[in-house]
């Protein structure tokens, strides 16, 4: 397999594979979906009964209906479960016959991710275009600009949430508690990536750690992004350098937890 | 049918039920395996210290912003928030383990196993197995409610704490017969082994008092899908918000769903027995 014309080939052919595979399990993957987007329906519930009183903090009912819109339109195309796959793999020793293979298990995951996303994304997309066509709140200004900068920022997301997912899932070569992590990290991304309220609605000192750390990029960012929170020139230019720089940390994070794992992993097996 | 499923101890003319003893011998074995692994007992602790922090922290953002919750003050949330708690505790101890893996067995067929024995198949996938180390989740969700009440300075009466154990008791069993109605779904689409997926997406509805939701969502927690009847019922009991008669009412709510739960597993289970030959 060299060249690109060759790797276009191989993700053709591993994509297609996890398309057929989740076809299979649509109607759990449709459980999942809808699980995935409990959690900010709820939230803009009781934001919606909150911000009845008035505007909070400069977020009227719409735009808390718009921010969360595309919170579980954002979430859903950057989640990633690969944490919980790798540490199966691990343990359970599915990644032997992987490791087998002439190809790094990790472009079987990303194939999986794109799939996955493509399939689910469409969906929620639909859905918010069902809704927006019946309630005025869920609409968005057309900004085709913003649209596409925004599109940016979600495939930097994506790609940072598989490299966090997919390094601490790796983490399962010392620990039996790596999915734990994954969870703890979760927990946290609730308030920092913004997934409980945008962050401009958090204590400053709180949403200030979220823009240092990662977590704003995970979510924060191309939600604002999206609705145009972010305003043009320096605000968005600051925001996609710290994308880049977290996403640079995470893909070498990955790379060192691999290239030790693994070495641990082969004197484990003889 | 005789038997209850309530596992209450109910005699059946002088005599235990068979089953109750089946069920004593299936947790004394669970809780000696359990006992071995007592390092779960500190990461089960942790995590529900965990999940109770960020639980606080993100009641703390919405009421940043607002001074009642759907007309409930925060103290009042919190002490729903330590009955949320402790049903979750019942949910992981009991449920989760037990009846949440029919839809598993369904789909693999392992359910034969179960009818094959001479006992109450409901009643033996329902509470075969008991993960005790969750039932700490019940005694922290429990503090937490006190103390939130300590905090509102309401002592509950005589009265509304006998009206908080029956409408808590019948929380348990409104979220038991939602489980066994989810489950039930397993006998129709069989391919789908993540059900218990449902439940949880359910379940995140019951983490705030229901008047904080619209209108809709308000009607169909109250009357559909009984969310209200896990949380916010046995919370208003015991805060005083609703009085004591709302214990009556809750266990008449329990007992009609349990009765639609039991009907359902019934019709689920000929299909089942139907499809296998």
């Amino acid at each position: 397999m060299s060249g690109f014309g060759g790797w276009i080939r191989t993700y053709a052919a591993l994509i297609r594979n996890a398309w057929l595979v989740d076809l299979q399990y649509r109607a759990a993957i449709g459980l999942w979906m809808l699980w995935g987007v409990t959690e900010p329906a709820i939230a803009l519930g009781i934001w919606w009964a909150i911000a009845g009183a008035g505007p909070v903090a400069g977020y009227a009912r719409g735009d808390f209906v718009r921010y969360f819109f595309a919170l579980m339109l954002v979430n859903q195309l950057t989640i990633a479960w690969d944490s919980w796959y790798l540490d199966r793999w691990i343990r359970e020793g599915d990644l032997n016959f992987r490791l087998a293979r002439p190809l790094n298990p990790v472009h079987e995951a990303v194939a999986d991710n794109i799939a996955y996303k493509a399939r689910t994304g469409v969906v929620i997309l639909a859905v918010w275009l069902l809704a927006a066509a019946v309630w005025p709140a869920a609409r968005m200004p057309i900004q085709p600009t913003r649209w596409a900068l925004a599109v940016l920022a979600v495939v930097g997301a994506a790609m940072m949430r598989f490299f966090i997912s997919f390094a601490t899932g790796l983490l399962a070569f010392w620990t039996t508690r790596a999915t734990a992590i994954m969870e703890l990290h979760a927990g946290v991304s609730l308030f920092l990536a913004g997934r409980i309220a945008p962050l401009a609605l958090l204590p400053p000192a709180v949403a200030g750690i979220a823009g240092v750390l990662w977590f704003r990029y995970m979510l924060a960012f191309p939600i604002d992004l999206l609705t145009g929170a972010v305003p043009d020139g320096d605000a968005l230019r600051r925001g996609f350098a710290g994308q880049i720089i977290w996403l640079a940390i995470w893909f070498a994070a990955y790379r060192v937890a691999w290239s030790r794992g693994i070495r641990r992993y082969g004197a484990v097996g003889g | 049918m005789t038997t209850t499923t309530a596992g209450r101890g109910k005699r059946e003319g002088g005599r235990v039920p068979r089953w109750l003893h089946v069920l004593a011998a299936l947790w004394r074995l669970n809780v000696a395996e359990e006992l071995q692994y007592r390092a779960n007992f500190f990461a089960s602790v942790l995590g529900t210290v965990f999940g109770i922090g960020t639980a606080l922290l993100t009641l703390a953002v919405f009421f940043r912003h607002t001074t009642r919750l759907g007309g409930w003050d925060y103290w009042e949330v919190v002490v729903l928030l330590g009955v949320f708690n402790a049903l979750t505790g019942v949910i992981e101890a009991v449920l989760r383990p037990g009846i949440g893996q029919l839809a598993g067995e369904v789909r693999s067929g392992q359910l034969d196993l179960v009818l094959s024995r001479p006992v109450d198949a409901q009643a033996f996938v329902s509470f075969r197995r008991l993960d005790i180390w969750r039932l700490t989740d019940v005694a922290l969700g429990l503090g937490l409610a006190a103390y939130a009440l300590h905090r509102l300075g309401h002592v509950p009466s005589a009265l509304e704490l006998a009206a908080f154990g029956v409408a808590f008791a019948s929380a348990a069993v409104v979220v038991y017969a939602i489980w066994v109605v989810l489950m039930s779904l397993a006998f129709w689409l069989v391919a789908v082994e993540n059900l218990s997926v449902l439940f949880d997406a359910l379940y995140e509805g019951a983490r705030y008092p229901v008047s904080a939701y619209p209108g809709v969502l308000r009607f169909v927690f109250v009357y559909l899908v009984p969310i209200a009847w896990t949380t916010t019922i046995p919370a208003s009991a015991l805060t005083g918000r609703l009085g004591p008669g709302i214990g009556l009412v809750a266990a008449a709510v329990a007992i009609a769903a349990f009765a639609l739960a039991r009907w359902l597993w019934q019709r689920a289970l000929k299909r089942y027995t139907g499809a296998s030959g």
